[in-house]
């Protein structure tokens, strides 16, 4: 899967949770959801569940403490996708 | 060193569905959930363990400047209650920190710092509107990690402020200014 996708399927993922619409409309690779979007922190977990059930994945507690940005969480969905 | 998380309860209603399929277990240890489970009204804890980590990180992170998410390893234990108000204790990376968590109706308030000892000296402010005269005399700044603090216009020395602000409530504490 490209990033391009990925990005995609990630911003359809936060849509529920963004409370800037302008940001969440740029979204890219150097968005953060909290700082950006304004997601709050609560709904983080939302965004992790989501991301398990959408791409078939576990998110670790180790790896969730870097599920802060659009980047770390392409990284932690590739190396998931990856390991399968 | 202080932190502070408020909640509108009513926000946190819309906002949040706690009883999504491994929403509690991402974010609270075994002993929390079953603290949840047997509260009178489960949501209330939710909620009141949620501001607890979130005060505590506010304390942990103007330390490290370093920003993750990692609610889990806040650990929190309560140790008493007095009409609305409840105490405990957060761990933390082999540090424990004292809270305090004040309830009114539709709003949970907690407080959090490194040694209860520093209860005694904080303005707390809990409420509808932005409080004007909290901040008389002077000037709230962030530092470049985004981190407030407060500049006293006379003495020109920085003073730690924890701000935090849900729907209708904005919560601010601050060490009271020495006179």
């Amino acid at each position: 899967m490209d990033k391009e996708t990925l990005i995609a399927q990630l911003k359809e993922i936060v849509k529920p949770y963004a409370k800037d619409q302008e940001a969440w409309q740029q979204i890219n690779e150097n968005t953060d959801f909290v700082k950006d979007l304004k997601i709050n922190s609560a709904n983080l977990v939302d965004v992790i569940l989501d991301v398990e059930e959408q791409f078939n994945i576990v998110i670790d507690n180790e790896a969730m403490e870097h599920m802060l940005n659009v980047k770390s969480a392409i990284e932690i969905i590739e190396a998931k996708l990856g390991g399968q | 060193m202080i932190g502070n998380d408020i909640i509108d309860l009513r926000l946190a209603c819309q906002e949040s569905n706690w009883q999504r399929k491994g929403y509690l277990g991402k974010i609270f240890t075994a002993a929390e959930q079953e603290m949840i489970h047997q509260a009178v009204t489960p949501s209330d804890m939710v909620w009141l363990l949620w501001s607890c980590k979130e005060a505590a990180y506010k304390i942990v992170n103007r330390i490290s400047n370093i920003r993750v998410y990692n609610p889990i390893k806040f650990d929190c234990s309560l140790s008493g209650q007095q009409e609305q108000s409840i105490t405990g204790k957060i761990y933390h990376a082999a540090k424990s920190y004292s809270f305090i968590s004040h309830r009114s109706q539709h709003c949970i308030h907690t407080i959090a710092v490194a040694h209860e000892i520093f209860f005694d000296s904080l303005d707390i402010y809990t409420g509808h509107d932005w409080p004007l005269h909290l901040l008389d005399k002077c000037a709230l700044m962030k530092n470049q990690d985004g981190i407030p603090y407060m500049m006293n216009c006379y003495s020109h020395s920085p003073l730690p402020v924890s701000i935090s602000h849900h729907g209708e409530y904005y919560g601010v504490v601050k060490n009271r200014i020495q006179v």
